[in-house]
């Protein structure tokens, strides 16, 4: 009976928890994706409602709009950040590693569908042409797991700072400079028939240091001394 | 099922039919064929839009005047019946656009403030979902209700005040409607139909939201005499059975 | 005082022997001395008062047996673990000893967002007990009927009991209890009497942290109090 789950069971439980309390507020696909589908729609009337123009720079706007709402999404103050549940994590003897990890998978998921959500008002809105657009398959996993990594990296850094939904963005968006230049390029690369295969993998690179920092800075940031 | 529900559902069902026989009956359109017929249920789908929210708004008067519950959840109701009505008139549209004008979307002011109406009014839905006491969220969304509505007329005068693609009004305009006398009678018989539905939408969405009302107060009020009143000792386990005060039954209070 | 009945596979100290060893601990608050030089042994189905004013340290206390925070000095040894390791040895022993204490503060440890049933459901999740404990347990506090109330919309009181369930439903062997009588009426006391003979009874140990001598002295066999971040013993009338 005594000793805690095993740490995978840990995570599940604490997924499962992450994706209820979204079901339940509905922040991340219904505040935060809202919220983007209109910064797609304000943006064209910023540059001028040229439809050649837009087909241009419309996947950019895409990706930019992504990236800021992405960030929003990853450092807001979730239920997991206030005193009860942070007594309730440490009292239940919660593997720090465990706890970041599920966050992680978590904000992934919320990401993606944040992503799959904003993909067909940019299709609409801009009418983009995307000849390599099968690798919208690749890419769109490789940003959201990215941001959640780096997300989660952030948050844990500015835990309990009173400025941390201004500060998140801050320190997380300079990091994910490799995930648009990756994202964009690669379908660029498709456009004139040559292999996305580098920007792939400076993806893939940067989406592993962006992890293993997340989860090795894990414990040291547990705050037990 | 309340009387109303008994005469309105089946209503409701045979105006939809016959709707939908007029609007295939009505003669095609000389220049768009049949396509043109996507007005049938484009058109009254933004009717619905504008009477939802403006339902909202008249309710949220009533509230802020009368505080009673019921026109907090008629505002809450309609206008999530409303953002619904709003997104199929902006889903339709854009299939109707598509062949007629080549694009999904074009930055038309009639699209570009519907859209802006839609999102105003998902705010206003996150608004209530964010705030989780009953009376402070009634007169929170009852407030925002208000300003959101600024929006409606923008949206209906929008194609009048700025010249553009999207045609303007053709039936609720000065004068006589510029309309062919048979696909007017074919419309207006699917506003009706759209409206009773709409109508048993909106009752049930009501009802929906006063049990849920219900149960809240319910499970409220379940824990409160009950705190304290007993204290048992549950058996988890046999190191729990051999404690010297397995059961221990405190004065009931109640 | 219950007979020892340490069933196996608990991280208890040796048989019969000490629950927590104190000696000369040194704790901190953000760089603040708080406990100088603590010296204290709970055995073995024992339950000991803890008294002293505000700000002498009896939550810091709580908190370093608890596993929460590393002392600075000193040697302290709970349910034989080293809690004043350094480094991820320590940090991993402290995670390991945390999950057979159940630390009951004065921030109830609950999700303000989720239910009184789920929290609970969680806890026993998080920590590999059985689920459907987590019901007995707010039932044994009388929250049953509450079981699907957020935790947001519940009394300070209802979130003290719940957060006794949440020791019902994992069995520490040590349990900490800070501000026993705060926010508790009278039944509710009884019901903190019956957790410590259950812990009691498992031969682990309680500490009831109180400022009212006279409301802990039913509740345990002996009392300390700390004068200046070190404990001395104190007499309580304990009928």
């Amino acid at each position: 009976m005594n000793g805690s789950a095993g740490p995978g069971e840990q995570v599940r439980a604490l997924v499962g928890l992450h994706l209820a309390l979204e079901r339940r507020t509905g922040e991340a696909l219904l505040v935060v994706a809202p919220f983007g589908a209109v910064a797609l729609l304000l943006l064209p009337m910023a540059v001028g409602t040229d439809i050649p123009l837009l087909r241009q720079v419309g996947p950019g706007f895409y990706w930019l709009v992504v990236l800021l709402f992405g960030v929003m999404l990853t450092v807001r103050h979730t239920a997991e950040d206030g005193p009860g549940a942070q007594a309730l994590l440490a009292q239940c003897g919660v593997d720090p590693v465990a706890r970041a990890v599920a966050r992680v998978v978590a904000d992934a998921v919320l990401l993606l569908a944040f992503q799959l959500v904003l993909a067909p008002v940019a299709v609409a809105l801009y009418d983009p042409r995307i000849p390599g657009w099968p690798w919208l398959f690749a890419v769109l996993p490789l940003v959201a797991i990215g941001l959640a990594a780096l997300g989660a990296l952030a948050g844990a850094v500015s835990s309990g700072a009173p400025g941390r939904a201004l500060l998140g963005p801050l320190l997380v968006l300079p990091l994910a400079v490799p995930l648009l230049l990756g994202a964009t390029q690669v379908i660029e690369a498709a456009r004139y028939a040559r292999a996305p295969w580098p920007w792939l993998l400076l993806m893939g690179l940067a989406e592993l240091l962006a992890l293993l920092a997340t989860l090795l800075t894990a414990p040291s940031l547990e705050e037990t001394e | 099922m309340t009387r109303t529900d008994r005469f309105l559902v089946p209503a409701a069902g045979v105006l939809v039919l016959a709707g939908l026989a007029a609007a295939l009956a009505a003669p095609p359109d000389r220049l768009q064929g049949n396509l043109q017929r996507l007005m049938y249920v484009h058109v009254p789908a933004a009717w619905l839009a504008y009477l939802s929210f403006g339902l909202t708004l008249a309710a949220s008067v009533a509230w802020l005047r009368r505080r009673h519950e019921r026109w907090d959840r008629l505002a809450a109701s309609a206008a999530e019946v409303g953002v619904f009505f709003t997104a199929l008139t902006i889903a339709l549209g854009a299939i109707w656009g598509k062949p007629v004008w080549g694009v999904w979307w074009t930055w038309d002011p009639r699209l570009v403030s519907t859209a802006v109406l839609l999102f105003v009014y998902l705010g206003y839905l996150a608004l209530r979902r964010a705030t989780v006491d009953p009376v402070q969220r009634a007169r929170r969304s009852a407030v925002f209700g208000i300003v959101a509505s600024v929006q409606i007329p923008v949206v209906h005068l929008s194609v009048l005040w700025w010249r553009s693609l999207h045609q303007p009004p053709t039936v609720l305009r000065p004068g006589d409607p510029t309309i062919d006398h048979v696909m007017l009678a074919a419309l207006l018989l699917n506003v009706v139909a759209f409206t009773a539905v709409f109508a048993v939408a909106l009752r049930l969405r009501m009802r929906l939201a006063r049990q849920d009302a219900e149960l809240a107060a319910a499970t409220t009020a379940l824990g409160r005499p009950l705190a304290g009143s007993a204290v048992t000792v549950p058996a988890l386990t046999a190191a729990a059975v051999t404690a010297p005060a397995v059961k221990k039954t405190i004065g009931d209070r109640t | 005082m219950p007979e020892l009945c340490a069933p196996t596979g608990r991280a208890s100290g040796p048989e019969g022997g000490p629950v927590a060893t104190l000696e000369s601990v040194h704790a901190t608050i953000a760089g603040t001395p708080v406990l100088r030089g603590v010296d204290l042994r709970l055995h073995a189905g024992e339950v000991v008062g803890l008294l002293g004013p505000n700000g002498s340290g009896k939550s810091t206390l709580l908190k370093v047996l608890a596993g929460m925070l590393r002392p600075v000095g000193g040697t302290c040894r709970v349910l034989g673990v080293d809690v004043g390791a350094d480094g991820a040895t320590g940090r991993a022993g402290r995670a390991r000893v945390r999950t057979s204490i159940t630390l009951i503060g004065h921030q109830p440890a609950l999700y303000p967002q989720l239910e009184l049933g789920e929290n609970l459901r969680l806890v026993a999740r998080l920590t590999g007990r059985d689920e459907a404990h987590a019901e007995s347990a707010l039932e044994a506090v009388g929250l049953a009927a509450a079981r699907h109330r957020r935790a947001d919309r519940c009394s300070h009181g209802m979130l003290r009991r719940a957060d006794l369930a949440r020791a019902l439903l994992t069995e520490p062997q040590l349990l900490l209890l800070d501000e026993a009588h705060a926010g508790l009426d009278r039944d509710s006391v009884h019901l903190v009497q019956v957790l410590t003979d259950q812990v009691r009874a498992r031969s682990g140990a309680c500490v009831l942290v109180s400022h009212e001598r006279d409301q802990l002295g039913p509740l345990v066999d002996r009392a300390v109090e700390l004068v200046d971040g070190a404990p001395v013993p104190v007499a309580v009338v304990t009928t």
